[in-house]
């Protein structure tokens, strides 16, 4: 389980670098909608993995060590809302998603250290908040 | 010789093999690919907590892999502090405080919201997911409404 991981991390992560997605003007050039191409990518991608998700649902597919392949699905919360409303934010200011900041150093660019710093603070904040107030009880995700 | 690697391999390629990836995720693992709980998971390790999903953390080892893959095919690596447009609007002393404070906002808001661009956009949206279309609505609308706040307070440098 941990190399197929392993290995769909690197198609992944070879994604992300190929399509230059881990690049500030890139994704800001998106942001600005100066361009459509990430909006293209995103949405191939969906298309893509969409219907055949539906069909190996509706199929009834067993995966190899996990049995029966069950999407994730999850009802609108306030902290859905919310938590992505500041996702946002932070997304506009670095030019940068979790994952993109990942492939940020692995293409020299140093800057994407202190992104995975913040991301990894921001993380700890939020644990931390939620301990003392905790978050509407939900699904908790898969 | 083999031809040079493109610049920026074009989105009908890409986008697709993006698909195909949350696609096996779901088929092999049963799991929703995503990135953001990688982090979690690997910050659990490193503090030497139990890890809960340990294949995201070589998830998150191979997304490193496979982005270091392409820019070895582009001829290698060149370290540097460029950050684009904001490495050139900014000197060098603000703009790691703001990427810091930045990847903060994103670490928050993801963990608050239960995932990213990858885990409610890419993989949330085919799972046809509520939460995932709410989400993903609404980082998108939020980055762009930001984007274009910072545009017009930069006076367009940004």
């Amino acid at each position: 389980m941990n190399r197929v991981a392993a290995l769909l991390g690197v198609a992944f992560g070879f994604g992300l670098g190929a399509a230059r997605l881990n690049d500030y003007d890139v994704i800001h050039d998106m942001l600005l909608l100066r361009e459509p191409e990430v909006f293209l990518l995103m949405a191939s991608a969906m298309a893509v993995a969409l219907p055949v998700l539906w069909l190996l649902e509706r199929g009834a597919w067993h995966t190899p060590g996990g049995g029966l392949m069950r999407l994730s699905r999850s009802n609108i919360e306030r902290k859905h809302i919310f938590g992505s409303a500041v996702f946002g934010g932070g997304w506009a200011i670095t030019g940068a998603c979790p994952g993109t900041a990942l492939a940020m150093p692995a293409a020299g660019v140093a800057l994407g250290l202190p992104v995975i710093a913040g991301v990894l603070a921001g993380q700890i904040l939020r644990e931390s908040i939620a301990k003392v107030r905790p978050i509407a009880p939900g699904r908790r995700r898969a | 010789m083999l031809p040079a690697f493109p610049d920026r391999v074009p989105w009908y390629v890409v986008g697709p093999l993006m698909g195909i990836v949350v696609v096996l995720v779901y088929a092999l693992l049963n799991k929703r690919l995503g990135v953001s709980g990688s982090y979690t998971q690997a910050r659990m390790f490193v503090l030497g907590r139990s890890v809960a999903e340990p294949w995201r953390i070589w998830f998150l080892v191979g997304i490193v892999g496979g982005a270091t893959l392409t820019t070895v095919l582009r001829g290698g690596f060149v370290v540097g502090t460029d950050y684009g447009a904001l490495g050139r609007f900014l000197p060098l002393g603000l703009v790691v405080p703001t990427l810091f404070i930045g990847g903060a906002l994103i670490g928050f808001g993801t963990r608050w919201a239960e995932g990213c661009t990858s885990g409610h956009g890419l993989a949330g949206i085919p799972s046809r997911s509520p939460a995932s279309f709410a989400s993903a609505a609404t980082f998108f609308a939020t980055a762009v409404g930001v984007t274009f706040f910072v545009h017009v307070v930069t006076g367009g440098a940004l």
